[in-house]
């Protein structure tokens, strides 16, 4: 399951993996991640994460045959495993916090309590953040659920809403327009600009939606609390 | 060196003035964009003339109607687009250093040339670090972009500085420019040879569509790549749209996204792009 390498500019180079989205490939570029940071400490600048890529952003050019002849050479862990923290993050699932539940239910003919369970009961695997500072690439979404996104985005979509979008699920951590389908909310917070590490959870761990009543949302929106895990 | 606050105080202003550095490097593992100045050449340039650090923060301009009063002494310097520019009502030159003195009110009038102008301070504009730049951003700093009422701060000696900068001629021709050049992107080869020959033969349109975020291009492509699974994406990426429109990224673009990235502009040409105005035409080279 090795990678091609591009360079794309003297500065830009990407990893790109030809399989399935899984644990497996998460795992192998997690590693291909630490890796890269470990070997090239000076030169790298940044490094991003696709579901299939790693981008590697150089500070300054390097031999063209550097990052190819690297990833020959490497051997990334084969038995590391992904973290084993599920992040619990509490939503309020109702028509009142995700507009969109009840034509969703209607449009997958299951009851909204079935939809809900269905969501709330799965596993997500946090890949990595983008879209939106701290929006959380998840995999996992029951194939049931998946559902082509809105032909015509929603002009605002409230910060914290829980929503679907073809084959995925995530949670809007500002306001923003947007196309997913809204199922719930949630009220704490995701992202803090004014922190260190402005995100509680890391590529590779997972999450899990609690689903809490309208009661608890609205004492949880008064008392700011940060997400726990298990 | 004695080191007081002064303000710079917004007493009118159009859409689309920020306080812009050098960006937010290093955070788009949190899916912060990178954001900074969109022409790093004219920012570089008014920071290099007041003898300032490359990525001090600036003042960026993107419209006409913008009317600022410093409250201190202090030099500032111009450069990018070309526009009128009065000093106290008194037309001066739109690029280069200009000494300002307490109270003194500086009107940006209509541009002649360019899109965006930038205005540089002497050690640059001290307005709050968030996650290591100054740019200006929703949801990560206080302000997104000035509004009138809002100061932003400054360091004064109480005195103009000297300024020992030549007179050095800031020479704007290359934003004139209608080449862009550009790397092949990740995506390049999954783009039928047809399009290909189409994307650096052809001809394209700057559209209407243009703020920090994207430019869209006016021109339609036929397009058949299927979507693809969202990957990394950087400003000067161009995405060709499920609608076949192309879609070139800018400073503020988001970090990831799901359309094809057919190609990659390099940075000098990211700086001419952002100075195109609406109904410009562009060519793309590859290199």
């Amino acid at each position: 399951m090795k990678p091609i390498v591009k360079q794309i500019t003297p500065l830009l180079y990407e990893f790109e993996w030809n399989s399935a989205v899984t644990d497996a490939l998460l795992q192998q570029q997690l590693s291909f991640k630490s890796n890269l940071q470990n070997d090239f400490s000076s030169e790298i600048s940044e490094l991003r994460m696709g579901f299939k890529s790693l981008a590697v952003v150089l500070s300054k050019p390097v031999e063209s045959a550097l990052l190819s002849d690297w990833l020959q050479s490497t051997n990334p862990e084969e038995s590391s495993k992904l973290s084993e923290k599920i992040w619990q993050i509490p939503v309020c699932y109702s028509q009142e916090t995700g507009r969109d539940l009840e034509s969703l239910a209607k449009d997958k003919n299951i009851p909204q309590e079935k939809l809900i369970s269905i969501h709330s009961q799965s596993l997500y695997r946090l890949h990595f953040y983008g879209f939106l500072p701290g929006f959380m690439y998840l995999n996992g979404l029951v194939k049931e659920l998946h559902t082509a996104r809105k032909s015509v985005p929603d002009r605002v979509v409230p910060a914290g809403s829980v929503a679907i979008g073809a084959a995925q699920t995530g949670i809007y951590p500002s306001s923003s327009p947007g196309g997913w389908h809204l199922i719930g909310q949630t009220p704490i917070p995701l992202f803090d600009p004014k922190l260190a590490h402005p995100v509680f959870a890391t590529a590779g761990e997972r999450i899990e939606f609690i689903p809490i009543t309208k009661l608890e949302f609205g004492q949880l929106r008064r008392h700011p609390q940060q997400a726990t895990f298990r | 060196m004695i080191r007081d606050i002064g303000y710079l105080k917004v007493l009118k202003t159009g859409p689309g003035t920020s306080v812009q550095d050098g960006g937010r490097i290093g955070f788009a593992q949190y899916g912060v964009p990178l954001s900074g100045g969109l022409d790093r050449r004219s920012l570089s340039w008014v920071n290099h003339l007041l003898k300032n650090k490359d990525t001090d923060a600036v003042l960026e301009i993107c419209q006409p109607g913008l009317k600022i009063q410093f409250d201190a002494p202090t030099l500032i310097c111009l450069a990018g687009a070309k526009a009128a520019i009065k000093l106290n009502e008194e037309a001066i030159s739109s690029y280069g250093i200009v000494e300002i003195r307490q109270n003194d009110q500086l009107d940006i009038g209509e541009f002649h040339q360019g899109s965006v102008l930038y205005l540089g301070i002497k050690n640059g504009f001290q307005s709050e670090k968030v996650m290591s730049s100054r740019s200006w951003f929703a949801g990560i700093t206080t302000c997104d972009f000035a509004k009138k009422g809002d100061k932003i701060p400054y360091f004064t000696n109480q005195e103009i500085p000297a300024s020992t900068a030549s007179k050095a001629k800031w020479n704007f021709d290359w934003s004139l420019e209608q080449i862009i050049e550009v790397y092949p992107g990740p995506d390049w080869e999954l783009v039928e040879i047809e399009n290909q020959k189409l994307i650096v033969s052809g001809e394209f349109t700057i559209s209407d569509l243009k703020n920090r975020m994207a430019i869209q291009l006016a021109e339609l492509l036929p397009n058949s790549i299927a979507e693809m699974s969202t990957a990394p994406v950087f400003p000067g990426t161009v995405q060709l749209t499920s609608g076949g429109k192309l879609l070139v990224l800018m400073k503020d673009a988001q970090v990831t996204g799901g359309y094809p990235r057919i190609l990659q502009v390099s940075e000098e040409g990211i700086s001419i792009l952002a100075q195109k105005r609406p109904q410009q035409k562009i060519r793309f080279r590859l290199i």
